[in-house]
């Protein structure tokens, strides 16, 4: 049992990565949600052009296609980003693009009667947006956004092929040395599903913190 | 009472307005004195509730003037011309008109007494002090200071309509606009609604104008009756008059249809 003690320890510094990536990738994702979902939603055509742009190509177009051109074609132009770095921004503009959609589609739900309170009351379009429908709005994006982040938990994964030393990246390490693969995938499938485990009780503890004594608002 | 000799607070000049091919305002022209307390009665799809709706700027018109306290709601003067208004013209408009709304269109996420100090503190620059003391004062004028830290789902609707009422009048409108603020209530919660707008009737210098089925209580409470009738107004005068001994067939057709409904005159 004891040589796995090394390998287990090796297998949780990629864990760390992992985390890392995460937590980075999903505050990024949550910046380009709420730009390119308000985005959409904008007075101003050109706004919506570039926030449906963004969107449809970083959907439409394969994470691990987006993390190669991150990490060894953005140096071409000059911009050159450590794995990490790529990894982030792979991760975070890929799913941003989904939970821009989740942003929009939460916004819109929002009923009429709510926009037209805040134009009775004289708010401006930030004032009534800031204070009264995002509020609203947030409380139901927060399950899919729970989704969204898991994803990108399980996406950050990619990342091992840009030798990036994450937790999956670290089990192909301790299976290439030991010739196990039991080990190694059996601990990364139990810490794949124990953070995601802890992101799902995260949001929903967040969002039963968000809704108490409400009820006026669909979930 | 109204005065009589002023200029009119509200004046619309041959409004039309359409959804789709549905022509809801005709041709519509009627003015409104300071402090008239002008009720709008008749039957659904008539325009009364959509006259409120653009006094409100929640819709705009397609032909036709409005002026609201002299200037026009709808259209500004840019280097002498006529323009149609920006936002900034729909702001300063908007401070002097408030409205409470049929589903009363409280905020679910805030408290009672945060639904009435948010307006105050973004439009006005209230302080959160300043705007604490004007809600409280409002909220015991419409009986629910001891509810002021309740949230909407937690009130009746009575309750929530009366919140609302405090709510519209921390902006200290000129002009209130009230949309079938009763239709949605419980028959045994509409009294408790009426008493408030009997106390502002009574006790405040604003002008209202009262879109109602309540017909008894529009008699009561209204210096002057409008009547509707597709996007038109078909009969205009005193509550006695309207209601005692309408002149048009229209009239008569329609408030015998809502005593026949049970609804007192």
């Amino acid at each position: 049992m004891g040589q796995w003690a090394g390998y287990l320890q090796l297998i949780l510094d990629g864990a760390v990565v992992t985390i890392k990536l995460t937590l980075m990738g999903s505050a990024l994702a949550l910046v380009m949600a709420f730009l390119a979902g308000l985005g959409r939603l904008s007075r101003f055509a050109p706004v919506r052009w570039l926030a449906t742009a963004y969107i449809e190509f970083f959907r439409g177009t394969s994470i691990f296609v987006q993390l190669f051109w991150a990490y060894f074609v953005l140096p071409l132009f000059g911009f050159t980003l450590t794995p990490l770095q790529a990894g982030v921004l792979a991760l975070g503009l890929n799913v941003g693009a989904y939970a821009a959609e989740v942003v929009r589609g939460a916004v819109k739900s929002i009923g009429k009667e709510q926009y037209e309170a805040c134009t009775a009351l004289n708010f401006n379009r930030w004032q009534g947006l800031r204070n009264v429908i995002l509020p609203q709005a947030f409380v139901l994006m927060l399950p899919t956004f729970g989704n969204n982040a898991i994803e990108l938990l399980k996406a950050s994964a990619v990342v091992s092929l840009i030798s990036l030393s994450d937790m999956t990246f670290q089990a192909q390490v301790v299976r290439a040395q030991t010739g196990s693969t039991l080990f190694p995938f059996l601990t990364i499938l139990i810490l794949y599903f124990a953070i995601a485990c802890v992101i799902s009780f995260a949001i929903r503890g967040l969002e039963r913190h968000l809704t108490r004594g409400l009820d006026g608002i669909r979930s | 009472m109204p005065p009589t000799n002023t200029a009119p607070i509200i004046e619309i000049n041959g409004i039309n307005k359409s959804f789709g091919a549905f022509k809801v305002l005709n041709d519509l022209s009627f003015s409104v004195a300071p402090r008239e307390k002008l009720a709008l009665i008749g039957p659904s799809g008539s325009g009364k509730t959509t006259i409120l709706r653009i006094l409100m700027t929640l819709e705009g018109i397609d032909s036709g003037e409005i002026l609201v306290d002299g200037d026009s709601l709808y259209q500004m003067k840019r280097n002498g011309k006529l323009q149609p208004a920006d936002d900034a013209h729909l702001h300063k408009m908007r401070e002097k008109i408030g409205m409470v709304f049929q589903l009363f269109n409280l905020f679910p996420h805030k408290c009672v007494l945060d639904n009435v100090t948010l307006a105050p503190m973004l439009t006005k620059g209230a302080s959160r002090k300043d705007a604490e003391h004007h809600a409280m004062e409002l909220l015991d004028m419409v009986g629910l200071a001891d509810k002021a830290k309740s949230m909407p789902s937690q009130l009746s609707g009575g309750q929530k309509q009366r919140v609302a009422i405090a709510r519209a009048l921390a902006l200290k409108p000129k002009i209130m606009l009230f949309d079938e603020v009763t239709s949605a209530l419980d028959p045994e919660l509409v009294e408790e609604v009426l008493n408030v707008l009997w106390k502002l009737c009574r006790e405040t210098d604003m002008t209202m104008l009262l879109v109602t089925h309540e017909m008894g209580f529009a008699h009561d409470f209204a210096d002057r009756v409008l009547f509707f009738d597709r996007g038109r107004i078909v009969e205009d005068g005193k509550p006695d008059e309207i209601f005692r001994h309408p002149k048009q067939e229209r009239t008569q057709a329609f408030l015998k249809k809502i005593i026949a409904a049970g609804h007192r005159v």
